[in-house]
């Protein structure tokens, strides 16, 4: 053996499908897990904001009943200028913390987002871990040098295909931070 | 007579926000799940504006607009973006498709009411 090349009988090619094989099958079944803990994230946001939405109409309905109430009573009872000062205070502070809450309950449009791209990535990545495993399948201790050069080459070519098309497919529409309400420009 | 506003959006929640706050403001409003279902609705009866997400399944906003803009019925209604895109270029391509205005989620209501006080009074 001249340098650092290794003739072909010598070349640890069983050894190498089955870091292939292992780093696919490893990374396969973390990623599965990582996609199950997504989803059930997603399912509980999803769930989470439905009540918090029921919650918030009917905690709107009935402010707005007990505001009607309150109005009937100060037309037909005398209520000292500072109550009335006071209820007319609590109802701009109602008012602005329905406005601020309506604006937070808007979360999960941004985090649902935000999931289904992680997906697609975890998808993209799944992909190219069982290409590695299936090309590791292609390799046999039989071949030359020369053949073992080419499919790694072939392997490394396939996974930047696969990067770039993922890439691609993956522009984030999601820049927020926070849930400070965004800007408002008019053509 | 109320006017009437049609909201596209893929979310549920967000058509929710976006009702609540615009009724309690005295319009109609007309949701929509995405761009297919708020062109239908769009033709079924002409809304006095259109207020769009961009990124939906089967038919994304901007697509919807210049499907809109090809009726005769919507050459001239209002059409405003509200969506978490906020990139010049996509405003460039909302405006060249034919929208009247970009709101950047998330909306502020009394923001939102203005805008569409504005826009169609």
């Amino acid at each position: 053996m001249k340098g650092n090349k290794l003739a072909p009988k010598n070349l640890p090619v069983a050894e190498l499908r089955q870091l292939l094989t292992a780093v696919s099958d490893h990374g396969t079944q973390h990623l599965h897990e990582v996609e199950a803990d997504l989803n059930q994230t997603a399912f509980l946001l999803t769930g989470a904001i439905e009540k918090l939405g029921e919650s918030f109409m009917a905690i709107h309905a009935a402010v707005n009943h007990q505001q009607d109430e309150i109005d009937t009573l100060l037309i037909e009872a005398e209520v000292p200028e500072a109550s009335y000062q006071k209820i007319l205070l609590l109802r701009k502070q109602i008012a602005d913390e329905v406005n601020a809450a309506v604006t937070g309950l808007q979360f999960q449009d941004m985090t649902s987002q935000l999931i289904e791209r992680v997906i697609k990535r975890i998808d993209g990545l799944r992909e190219s871990l069982i290409a590695l495993s299936v090309h590791g399948e292609d390799m046999n201790p039989d071949h030359e040098h020369q053949e073992i050069v080419k499919l790694l080459a072939e392997m490394s070519a396939g996974l930047h295909l696969r990067n770039d098309a993922l890439k691609g497919g993956l522009r984030k529409s999601v820049q927020q931070h926070d849930m400070r309400s965004g800007d408002v420009e008019l053509f | 007579m109320a006017k009437t506003i049609l909201a596209v959006d893929d979310s549920g929640s967000l058509r929710q926000m976006v009702a609540f706050s615009l009724k309690a403001a005295g319009y109609e409003v007309v949701s929509a799940v995405d761009g297919q279902d708020g062109l239908n609705k769009a033709k079924e009866k002409t809304v006095d504006l259109v207020l769009t997400d961009q990124n939906m399944p089967i038919m994304d906003g901007l697509t919807m607009i210049t499907n809109l803009r090809s009726l005769a019925s919507y050459q001239k209604v209002p059409i405003l973006m509200l969506t978490t895109e906020s990139s010049d270029e996509m405003k460039a391509k909302g405006k060249a498709a034919g929208a009247n205005g970009w709101l950047v989620k998330p909306f502020d209501p009394k923001r939102l009411i203005e805008v569409v006080q504005k826009v169609i009074g």
